[in-house]
């Protein structure tokens, strides 16, 4: 079975590491201790100390906090209950006239904005883009992922969390 | 466990469903008997079977005339049991390998045993989607294999015709509205007997196709493929012995199903994931179109996906639209062929892969939907049109979980619809001709979690994408090169940008009567979609021609041409350099004939980003811009990285500017964005007037029709009350 340093992993993570490496390992069997190593570099990457749960985006967490398990960016804003869209406590900006949609769309052709409007989620911390939905007008905002956080700790991984206040 | 050799192939398929009910294991097979005993045997013989199928399929493309087989491999063989499930399969357009499996089980379970009888040497050949195809020009052809006078399973390969003989020229027939003017349909029949090609049949095929010769000619190459896979499982059973082949390949085929189960519960995490995407399309008075439905529609597709405790995967189409008088719908092959192909190149990139992996899996496409019509007359030509944006979806949803598990070089934002130019009329060489233009099988990709995306380089129904020689492409079509080049910012954009569409641009050559017909268009609506903050690419581009051009008066001059339209989004290339009636076209192409000295230009999709565009790297950007996969102005505008000139005049990233710009953009974003409880707030008045476009009205109330679910979440949602619905139309 395959295995890697936390280091090539990180450099994985960073889309850093050079192409014939990276490669090589989406060829290969996967390695089974990669959830493990992914969560330790991911947690040095954030300055606060809570620890990470899970990753549900690229800059986004779940993670275990005095307010409960929470989904949380990376510079530490808190989105409130995991469990909760955390879209509905972000900021969002949407592109729905022609001049907005070709600030994105410099030189093609444009979607009609009667048709479909272009949502965009930020941080309301470090105003970092999190999501864009491409959606028609008057579509309810998706909850991208609720994963059954136990039942991957208890089931899949065979360690379970511990209880929560 | 029933006798193999005894009963009647339908009893044999009721019992293997059965036991597959009873057990959850496939055919009962609830241990891996042959693989404890000697894993390196049962393992090498897998190899070899799949060898088999590799093999069968590389001789046939040598076999074929057409260039979508022959240049992009529009082709894929495999191997099955009695029963018609997949034991192994070639590489190619891998969604028919479980679309086979439908018409064979289709066959069995009406009778064919007893008429019109299954026989060595026999030929069966269909392309009728509700029996077991995705669109009338994937014509698939299997043969049984008999071992000492018992059907030990069959052998099948479908190649995708490049003419079909519909309404108009192709295979993709965009204009088809129903069943009858799709083209020539095969359905379930006995098309050979003692391993030859039935005359009859192969009249029937001179006499109502454009180009014949490629579709005859692909029944001579799948054959070919067929009797040598055949010959070759006799020769292995002849090796094995009949009692071990028949347990040998129920046990792949279960193995096929714990691996598909044990690598999503290596790769993902479980619980429920959400998306959606859109297609929209146009035909509104277009020349041909019968007034029998909307001529514009906006179709949602959301997916919910549920990876359970077990690994097995469920997705639900609930919600999505009605089948309508239009081309694009799908049938239950199509959608379980598409989730096939998904996931053999998803997950199962190992090779060991058969309808065990589709086993592992559930799908819900409601009755009356264009997953799913109650009615067999639909037409099916262009399903791809939206099998392949819901498809994208699956991927990005597949790809959260793998990006939530470590493994982040196999997140994907996933495959576009690349929309195909098809033709037919005269040719150059003075006959009559049809064809599709294979070069769309080379579209953009989306990015990947740690990378950019492929550039013209994938599509998602054959990862081995390929677009096809000019040279050859030249030799079938009155129309020559005068330009293929990359689109600039035609991949979404992010921190790793969507891969890259191109445009070819053709002048028309050596014919008085040329039809040019597109198909698979959403150009009012983004059809795909970016991932963890990245845009999705553009929609489809307009379609751009001049008639009577002065072309050959300014190449005999020797002056410049243009090869592309441009990057002005106002005013294009074409209409600088030449004389001649400017045309521009939104969606399918479908418009009088084109003669010698017209140009024509048309454009595939790029593939959505991933990540947030601000964290674009700086250093690649510049060597985009100084390659032409992203303009000057995009990394500015777009990606807040500015630019400079290095001593030669190439761009050189300036990387405190870059700073600069960067912290003022983020500064704009907060100043621009609202809280979403405030916008939800503002909008819920705006659902509630229903102040929407028709075509954005009429699909809420198709949903809503079809779908409590989605009138339950929409209501709750935006706070509606339970007696809110749309208004019928006027």
């Amino acid at each position: 079975m395959s295995a890697y340093s936390k280091e090539t992993i990180r450099e994985l993570v960073d889309g850093t590491l050079p192409w014939p490496q990276t490669r090589r390992i989406m060829s290969a069997y996967k390695d089974d201790d990669r959830f493990a190593k992914y969560i330790s570099v991911l947690q040095d990457r954030v300055a606060w100390e809570d620890p990470i749960l899970l990753p549900v985006g690229d800059r986004l967490f779940i993670c275990d906090s005095a307010e409960g398990r929470v989904t949380r960016c990376e510079c530490g804003h808190s989105f409130g209950d995991y469990r909760k869209n955390w879209k509905l406590n972000a900021v969002i900006s949407v592109r729905n006239t022609q001049e907005s949609l070709r600030e994105i769309y410099p030189n093609s052709d444009l979607p009609d904005p009667e048709w479909m409007e272009i949502r965009e989620f930020f941080c309301p911390q470090c105003a970092h883009l999190h999501e864009v939905e491409a959606a028609a007008p008057g579509y309810p905002i998706v909850h991208d992922f609720q994963p059954d956080l136990e039942g991957f700790y208890r089931d899949w991984l065979g360690t379970p969390l511990k209880e929560t206040a | 466990m029933l006798d193999r050799t005894a009963n009647p192939l339908r009893e044999r398929l009721l019992e293997s469903e059965r036991l597959m009910e009873e057990t959850g294991c496939y055919d009962g097979i609830t241990e891996l008997t042959l693989r404890r005993q000697d894993p390196l045997k049962f393992e090498t013989l897998h190899t070899k079977l799949r060898a088999y199928c590799v093999s069968a399929r590389e001789m046939a493309r040598r076999i074929s005339a057409s260039p979508g087989v022959r240049e992009v491999g529009e082709m894929v063989v495999a191997i099955y049991t009695p029963e018609g499930d997949a034991i192994a399969l070639s590489n190619g357009i891998m969604v028919h390998v479980h679309t086979m499996s439908r018409f064979i089980k289709w066959m069995i379970k009406n009778g064919y045993e007893e008429n019109p009888c299954i026989r060595d040497g026999d030929i069966f050949a269909n392309n009728d989607a509700f029996i077991g195809t995705v669109q009338v020009p994937d014509v698939m052809d299997v043969v049984p294999i008999f071992y000492e006078g018992t059907l030990v399973g069959w052998a099948g390969a479908v190649c995708h015709e490049l003419e079909a003989g519909g309404i108009t020229p192709g295979g993709d027939v965009c204009l088809a509205q129903e069943r009858f003017t799709e083209g020539l349909f095969v359905c379930a029949e006995k098309v050979g007997e003692n391993d030859e090609i039935r005359r009859d049949y192969v009249i029937r095929c001179e006499r109502n196709l454009r180009m014949p010769i490629y579709w005859v000619l692909d029944e001579k190459a799948k054959v070919a493929a067929c009797i040598d896979m055949r010959e070759s499982v006799k020769q292995l059973i002849s090796e094995v012995g009949l009692e071990y082949w028949q347990r040998l390949a129920k046990e792949f085929i279960e193995e096929g199903r714990r691996a598909q189960l044990a690598r999503t519960r290596q790769l993902t995490v479980p619980g429920i994931y959400r998306g959606h995407t859109f297609y929209g399309h146009v035909t509104e008075g277009k020349p041909g179109f019968q007034p029998l439905g909307p001529p514009n529609w906006l179709y949602n597709i959301p997916i919910e996906m549920e990876i359970k405790s077990d690994g097995k995967i469920r997705m639900d189409f609930d919600g999505t639209q009605p089948w309508g008088y239009h081309s694009m719908n799908c049938t239950p092959a199509g959608m379980d062929g598409g989730m096939f192909v998904t996931l053999t190149q998803h997950m199962n990139f190992e090779g060991l892969v058969n309808d065990g992996a589709w086993m592992a899996t559930e799908i819900n496409i409601p009755h009356g939907t264009w997953t799913n019509p109650d009615n067999e007359m639909a037409a099916t030509a262009t399903s791809w049109a939206l099998l392949l944006p819901a498809y994208g979806v699956f991927q990005r949803l597949l790809s959260r979980g793998f990006i939530a598990r470590g493994f982040v070089e196999e997140a994907f934002v996933g495959q576009v619809n690349s929309p195909m130019i098809e033709m037919g009329g005269t040719s150059q060489y003075g006959t009559q001709f049809g064809m599709a233009h294979f070069e769309c099988a080379a579209a953009g990709s989306g990015a990947l979690a740690i990378k950019d995306g492929l550039d013209t380089a994938y599509v998602g129904w054959n990862p081995e994408s390929d677009m096809g020689n000019i040279e050859i492409w030249e030799q079938n079509m009155p129309m020559v090169y005068i330009g293929r080049s990359i689109v600039p910012n035609s991949g979404g954009a992010g921190k790793y940008r969507g891969g890259c569409a191109f445009a070819s641009t053709w002048l028309i050559n050596k014919t008085e009567h040329l039809r040019l017909v597109t198909s698979e268009h959403s150009s009012r609506v983004f059809d795909n979609g970016g991932l963890c903050g990245g845009y999705p690419a553009p929609t489809c581009e307009k379609h751009h021609a001049v008639r009577g051009s002065d072309i050959f008066e300014k190449a005999a001059k020797g002056e410049a041409l243009a090869h592309t339209p441009g990057t002005d989004p106002l005013v294009s290339d074409f209409e600088r350099r030449y004389k001649g009636e400017q045309v521009f076209e939104e969606g399918p192409y479908i418009t009088k004939p084109h003669k010698s000295g017209d140009i024509f230009s048309h454009a595939y999709n790029g593939g959505g980003g991933f990540g947030d565009v601000l964290e674009r790297d700086p250093v690649k950007t510049a060597w985009d811009v100084e390659n032409g996969f992203l303009t000057r102005e995009a990394a500015e505008q777009v990606f807040g990285i500015i630019l400079k000139d290095d001593a030669e005049g190439y761009p050189l990233a300036d990387i405190d500017a870059t700073v600069a710009r960067r912290a003022e953009m983020r500064k704009a974003r907060l100043a621009r964005a609202i809280p979403v409880s405030e916008w939800i707030a503002r909008e819920a008045t705006r659902v509630k007037k229903q102040d929407f476009a028709l075509e954005v009205t009429r699909m809420y109330r198709s949903a809503m029709q079809l779908s409590p679910r989605f009138t339950r979440e929409f209501k709750d949602f935006w706070g509606l009350d339970a007696d809110y619905a749309f208004a019928g139309e006027k």
